[in-house]
């Protein structure tokens, strides 16, 4: 009996503790009166990336350079839906000195950070400084491929003037000012001695948002900066990206109408039933997503000239695409993907592939045989590139096999051994590969395969103190000439002639094996549009370098 | 006060009140067993960290050179291994995760954004506490009354449809299951929200303290929040829940039907007392011991199953952190995290222990 009175007492009083405290704050917030999903102030996007670091002298990876480019505005920008270059905090795309090594910019009039301050030249090159002094030592360390090997100094001569000095004449160099890195950060949250990967709500820069509130791995909340001046300014009230662990249950969501948008990241398997989902848009956007065989042409058999000849003269690329993707890829018969700056079929001229008689001699040549044949291993990762990539390396497995005189081992290494052992160049023979710019142009696309062991590429060997490494043979020699030249061309027709040069000798070496590239998709219900004024409004104003500029969307009600 | 000190304050003031007062009223045997499974936990715990510890770097794979890809050059790599002391011995390193694991703070995560590991679980570990507890009660009570119904009609058809629904619903996978009820309520009905712990918008609003969002709304008076965290939680919890019900319909079923032939309910039976009295006051207390004993090992089972139930409802809670940490190799905050659920366990099995020798006077340490 007493044990009875006991629980009855202490109901009650946890009872009278909960309505205690509800009375407590039972004062109307914005929940009480707006909770709804639905609301036409707000657009609701999913995402399955994850946020590494929004410190722009850091941060090195697609979501985190779409967060900053929201929230900050740099020199230059891309116009949304497009590669194409214009002015934003600048007044202009600036002046070049005819030695090609200094930039000048002059600033607007009237920029402010999202907490009020004046954003001066003085302390926008001392931000960028900060990406070449305190860049360097942050986790992502994006200074070190984007900024330290082009850069020699940054200054600002007066308060509305910005010069910058280059260690040697670079061609892309205006393409490279308009990523995040080069967006002016807010001093009073990225200090000049520390790098600030996950700065605390608010964060504010020059931009048409700021952050209002992060939660980490749950939602980031995005409010107009009432400061901003520029041209695109918001048209909703809030934007809230909703962050998702699995592109399944991202897809459901936005089925369900519970997210209005769902960018990045679904694959080929989720998007097929959503393209018949009645209130729902799926946009394609060709960005540049690349898949490719990394050959080590220091590792037998590799290292035959005539055996990557062979496997280049019988890979059927339109198989891949249709039987696997059933369309959704396109083939790439160069690093290049089409729409960048001197981009050919350098793979297809060359090879014609398949050719499986033209690939039968090429091993003949080398001694191989029906009886003798070449024995290849070839690794992937089995989940990075998503669960189809067992499936068409089985079909790039068939191809070869075709020819009757090569024998293909896969193996599937989870990534975090792969990658390594793969770009290292000293564990296997081939692998496949994924790549996505870090600004639009062909350098980018080329270089990284090339210089300096080429992410396992091996035709040319790390040396200390070159930017190129040590080439492997002549036609390697040739290959990094001409890149090294056609990167710091600023004409950009002769480069674009020196970029289809280099293509074609990177084709007759087999450097890599380009093989398709991947459009990137936004799923979007009926009530959302991009800006109708602006390029590929279809897909939300997203282009070929899919930044996503938040700013560019409207909601109807 | 971070969220995840003022959890541990919630369960950890009244365990230290039971287990004073235990240690106060209880018998010597029971002192001495209660001290001596205290005093085991902690080498249990250290054992099982240092292996963790070893076994992460023994397997191939870098968490640098993993996160940055392709686009990671050697130089870049070594530079940031060094800054995260992955350079460093073998020995320094492991002195350093003794540290962390001592001082509980666990250092910095390797991977993303490099934060405190502390606060990563604070986020983290509410939401998975907000999953597990109320699918906990779904199982038991579905467990222990379906079985208990199913005893009393044993080979009646009651027993039989309890029967196969234990065997059908346990042998489901987590994540089809979760997927279906996704389809059913979420996308087909509309009835229920299929993903997160709250509504965004109505999340904007909530102010945290302890980060287990019911409580946080509750305590805060906001009441659509609370609403919106019971509709967010309704499909996770119900797909962890009666997967994990079917386990406690068969033990509570065997149990009680065993408990039921006792001498003991014969003698009682022949004392008129009634049917429902015999079963739900005299069987179900008795049958209670194991069932008790299967609730401290399923702890363990349920963090396992909140793995696959945060992935499939995109809940941010401390089994996602988990897969996503392991695949990254982020040797500290995987070390962190089992460390953490190895004590979580040592602690639950011993207040299992307790709570069995407070429900059955018979039981002696």
């Amino acid at each position: 009996m007493k044990s009875k009175k006991f629980i009855v007492i202490v109901s009650l009083f946890v009872l009278a503790s909960m309505l205690l405290a509800a009375c407590k704050t039972s004062t109307p917030t914005s929940a009480s009166t707006t909770p709804s999903a639905s609301s036409p102030d707000t657009i609701l996007i999913g995402t399955t990336d994850k946020v590494a670091s929004l410190d722009p002298a850091d941060a090195y990876a697609v979501r985190d350079w779409e967060v900053i480019k929201n929230i900050s505005d740099g020199l230059l920008t891309w116009k949304p839906g497009t590669t194409d270059l214009e002015a934003d905090l600048a007044t202009d795309l600036g002046t070049v000195s005819a030695d090609g090594l200094t930039y000048t910019f002059t600033l607007k009039d009237g920029i402010k950070f999202g907490d009020g301050t004046a954003l001066t030249a003085t302390i926008y090159a001392a931000q960028l400084n900060r990406l070449l002094t305190i860049g360097p030592k942050c986790p992502n360390d994006v200074a070190d491929s984007l900024a330290v090997p082009f850069i020699k100094s940054i200054a600002a001569p007066d308060a509305k003037t910005m010069v910058f000095t280059l260690i040697k004449p670079i061609g892309f160099f205006l393409q490279i000012l308009a990523g995040a890195p080069f967006t002016a950060a807010d001093p009073a949250i990225f200090k000049a001695d520390a790098c600030n990967l996950i700065p605390t709500a608010p964060v504010y820069g020059t931009g048409p948002w700021y952050i209002s509130q992060y939660n980490p791995d749950e939602q980031m909340v995005f409010l107009p900066n009432p400061y901003y001046t520029g041209a695109y300014k918001p048209k909703v009230k809030e934007i809230i990206v909703r962050f998702y662990s699995d592109p399944n249950t991202m897809a459901l969501a936005v089925q369900s109408g519970e997210i209005d948008i769902a960018w990045r990241l679904l694959s080929p398997e989720q998007l097929t039933p959503l393209k018949s989902v009645a209130n729902l848009h799926v946009g394609a956007i060709n960005g540049g997503a690349i898949r490719y065989l990394i050959l080590n042409h220091t590792m037998k058999p590799m290292d035959d000239p005539n055996v990557v000849k062979a496997i280049a003269s019988s890979i059927d690329r339109n198989e891949i695409a249709d039987t696997v993707f059933g369309g959704q890829v396109t083939p790439l018969f160069s690093m290049v993907p089409p729409g960048f700056l001197g981009a050919d079929q350098s793979f297809d001229t060359t090879y014609s592939s398949p050719n499986l008689d033209a690939a039968k001699k090429f091993l003949e040549a080398s001694g191989y045989s029906a009886t003798n044949p070449v024995t290849i291993t070839m690794m992937y990762p089995p989940e990075h590139y998503g669960a189809s990539t067992a499936a068409w390396m089985q079909v790039i497995k068939k191809q070869l096999e075709a020819t009757g005189e090569m024998k293909v081992t896969l193996t599937a290494q989870e990534w975090s051994t792969y990658e390594p052992a793969l770009t290292g160049g000293d564990s296997y023979q081939a692998g496949v590969l994924g790549w996505f710019f870090d600004y639009p142009d062909p350098s980018n696309y080329m270089d990284p395969f090339v210089y300096n062991g080429g992410e396992g590429t091996n035709v040319t060997k790390a040396a200390t103190g070159s930017t190129t490494g040590t080439p492997l043979n002549d036609k390697a020699d040739q290959l990094v000439k001409l890149l090294a030249q056609a990167d710091s061309e600023t004409d950009l027709t002769k480069r674009a002639d020196e970029y289809k040069q280099a293509q074609a000798i990177y084709a007759d070496l087999v450097v890599t094996l380009p093989l398709f590239y991947q459009a990137e998709h936004v799923v979007y219900n009926s009530k959302i549009s991009g800006t109708s004024t602006l390029a590929s409004p279809d897909t939300l104003n997203i282009g070929p370098n899919i930044v996503f500029y938040y700013s560019t969307l409207s909601k109807s009600k | 006060m971070s969220p995840i000190a003022l959890i541990a304050l919630i369960i950890g003031v009244p365990a230290v009140l039971l287990l004073a007062y235990v240690l106060i009223t209880g018998s010597s045997g029971l002192r001495r067993y209660i001290l001596t499974r205290v005093a085991l936990t902690l080498p249990m715990v250290f054992i099982l960290g240092t292996l963790v510890f070893f076994i992460l770097r023994i397997l191939p794979g870098d968490p640098v050179s993993s996160a940055l890809g392709p686009k990671g050059t050697p130089e870049m790599i070594a530079h940031i291994r060094t800054q995260l002391g992955l350079n460093d011995p073998l020995i320094v390193q492991y002195g350093r995760f003794l540290k962390n694991m001592v001082t509980l703070k666990f250092g910095n995560s390797l991977v993303g954004g490099h934060r405190p590991i502390i606060d990563e679980m604070s986020e983290r570990f509410p939401a998975t506490l907000e999953l597990i507890i109320p699918a906990s009660i779904l199982a038991l009570v579905i467990g222990i009354f379906g079985g208990t119904l199913a005893a009393s009609k044993r080979k009646k058809p009651t027993d039989y449809g309890f029967r196969i629904f234990a065997v059908f619903i346990y042998s489901l996978p987590v994540f089809w299951f979760g997927l279906i009820l996704q389809l059913l309520f979420g996308v087909k009905l509309g009835w229920l929200p299929i993903s997160g712990r709250i509504d965004p918008i109505i999340g904007t609003t909530l102010k945290t303290y302890t980060n287990i969002y019911s409580i946080d709304a509750l305590i805060t008076g906001n009441w659509p929040a609370f609403w919106s965290v019971v509709q967010h939680l309704i499909l996770p919890v119900v797909t962890l829940g009666l997967i994990q019900s079917g386990l406690f319909i068969r033990m509570t079923r065997a149990n009680v039907i065993e408990t039921l032939q006792a001498d003991f309910i014969g003698a009682a039976r022949a004392r008129g007392i009634r049917e429902h009295v015999l079963i739900y006051k005299h069987a179900l207390k008795n049958a209670m011991i194991p069932v008790i004993t299967l609730i401290g090992l399923q702890v363990a089972i349920l963090l396992a199953g909140a793995v696959l139930t945060e992935t499939v409802f995109s809940l941010p809670g401390m089994g996602s952190y988990l897969v996503e940490r392991i695949s990254a190799r982020d040797y500290n905050a995987v070390q962190s995290v089992i460390t953490v659920f190895a004590m979580l366990v040592a602690v639950i099995s011993l207040a299992v222990d307790i709570i069995y020798s407070l429900v059955d006077p018979r039981v002696r340490y």
